[in-house]
């Protein structure tokens, strides 16, 4: 049996009267890449925004390498931090910050979280901007780079902390097509070298190329789950076939 | 004409009274600079109070509005009276200390330090509110990447949020300062000496208005470029926002906002 990495039982969680995961029970394993699919607002995002406890579920347990995360969540913000820490995440937007410039937002949180000293953080930094194809941007400032340069800076920001689990929220859904590809491709080499990954996407090559496993959400529920490409190209249940062929089709 | 001319222009009592009229514009810029920069930190973190997060915190979020709300309704000559004349008694009973009643502090008056307290509760009520508008205009994403890369509220405030907010509010922060410099003259009502009283000593003594109006042009020497400097910043920075996207790729859909959220969900 594989370690557990991150485990969710029974997890819920409403805004208002709206209850956007009615019950997500789920199970990743070390070095597992998951692809969570479904149609937009059916709750793949807050599922990603919960795991790092972004939102904190209503109820349910979540389980990091087997602790649950989500006990005494308020009273214990040490414990919060400590558990984002290991939990790197990627979002949609970038969110780079741009007063500073790439190696800066690669090494912030290395030297004020992890208390790595300047030159360290900055070594790091610079080695994981090459990693990602960036040697060559270290100090430009986000607004001089392309979304898909953004993007990957924000990836090897996350991977600074020497995540244990990255998620990644529809990273290239705000990216132009020609751009997407890079960022992809630094996903693909990171799920080589064995990154536990959980990602929530619309590129169907990519779930069914990278993906070991395929997740498919609708209406706060997962609907079917399974190995991506049994799930993408012989989707059981009815309402996964539906979505499948509406994004396949185009 | 003449008359007008030489009522406020009167170039003899200019000559005489300019250099005490230099003394108390002096004084001026003292109250400004040593009053605006305790605002502004006093501002700031009132604005932080503010912002604290969680249940637990409301009383702190509470009392920080109740007091903006509180020293933004009322004038500052109010509160200055208030300050000058409360301080002082509860000295003289022996409830605070003399040296904090009655402060003399480097060698300037305690009239001096009553306008300077004065004025941060006043204007540090104010530029909290301006503080406030810069951080909560900062995307909501850029809170939540800091704290996904596990740094603490207090963290990613100082080191993500406060860095970008105050860039975005430097000129209604000058403009506060503006207001904060012209205000200190409101302090020789208790006694202090500053430019103003000293124009208004010169008037009565003369029955010209002169040595005012060379007040009011050592104040323009500082204001109008201040303004110029306001407007100069606004230009650039929406200068900054229209271009946006990087010159060298076609500029993506979410290159402008380098740090926005596609919303709660």
């Amino acid at each position: 049996m594989a370690e557990s990495m991150v485990k969710l039982e029974q997890v819920r969680k409403s805004f208002g009267s709206l209850e956007v995961l009615r019950g997500i029970d789920f199970d990743v394993t070390k070095g597992e890449v998951i692809c969570v699919l479904g149609p937009s607002g059916s709750g793949k995002s807050t599922l990603l925004r919960c795991i790092n406890l972004l939102e904190p579920p209503d109820s349910g347990r979540i389980l990091l390498e087997g602790m649950e995360i989500t006990a005494g969540q308020g009273k214990n913000k040490l414990g919060i931090d400590l558990v984002r820490r290991r939990i790197g995440m990627v979002f949609q937007q970038f969110n780079l910050f741009p007063h500073m410039s790439a190696i800066e937002n690669v090494s912030l949180a290395q030297s004020k979280v992890l208390n790595r000293g300047q030159g360290e953080a900055r070594t790091k930094a610079a080695g994981l901007l090459k990693r990602v194809g960036l040697a060559d941007k270290l100090d430009e400032y986000p607004d001089r780079l392309s979304g898909g340069q953004q993007q990957r800076v924000a990836i090897a920001r996350a991977l600074a902390m020497d995540p244990h689990v990255m998620l990644f929220d529809e990273v290239t859904s705000a990216l132009d097509p020609e751009l997407i590809k890079e960022v992809l491709d630094v996903m693909r080499e990171l799920a080589d070298e064995g990154m536990t990954m959980i990602v929530v996407t619309h590129e169907m090559g990519f779930a069914r190329d990278v993906g070991d496993r395929v997740v498919f959400m609708d209406g706060g529920v997962v609907v079917e789950e399974g190995p991506a490409k049994q799930v993408i190209d012989d989707a059981k249940e009815e309402r996964t076939k539906r979505f499948l062929g509406l994004v396949l089709e185009h | 004409m003449d008359v007008i001319l030489e009522q406020y222009f009167d170039l003899d009592i200019i000559t005489d009274n300019f250099s005490i009229v230099l003394d108390g514009f002096w004084q001026t810029l003292l109250l400004s600079g040593i009053g605006g920069a305790l605002a502004l930190t006093w501002g700031l973190i009132l604005a932080l109070l503010r912002q604290l997060p969680g249940r637990p915190l409301a009383p702190v979020r509470a009392v920080a509005i109740a007091y903006i709300d509180v020293f933004r309704g009322i004038p500052m000559l109010l509160v200055l009276l208030l300050v000058s004349g409360s301080l002082g008694a509860f000295a003289s009973e022996g409830t605070i200390p003399e040296s904090i009643g009655i402060p003399r502090w480097l060698g300037k008056p305690d009239p001096f330090w009553y306008g300077i307290i004065a004025l941060t509760i006043t204007y540090g009520a104010y530029m909290a509110e301006v503080y406030r508008a810069g951080i909560e205009a900062v995307p909501h994403g850029q809170m939540e990447a800091a704290r996904s890369l596990g740094m603490s509220h207090g963290k990613a405030m100082r080191f993500v949020i406060v860095p970008q907010a105050v860039r975005k509010v430097i000129p209604p922060l000058l403009n506060d300062f503006i207001a904060l410099m012209k205000d200190t003259s409101l302090v020789s009502v208790i006694g202090f000496v500053e430019v103003v009283q000293v124009g208004r000593d010169v008037q009565s003594e003369t029955f010209n208005s002169s040595a005012l109006t060379l007040g009011a042009i050592l104040f323009l020497v500082f204001t109008i470029p201040l303004a110029r400097l306001v407007d100069y910043l606004i230009a650039r920075q929406q200068r900054y926002t229209r271009a946006g996207g990087p010159p060298a790729e076609p500029a993506p859909a979410g290159a402008a906002g380098t740090g926005q959220t596609g919303g709660p969900v």
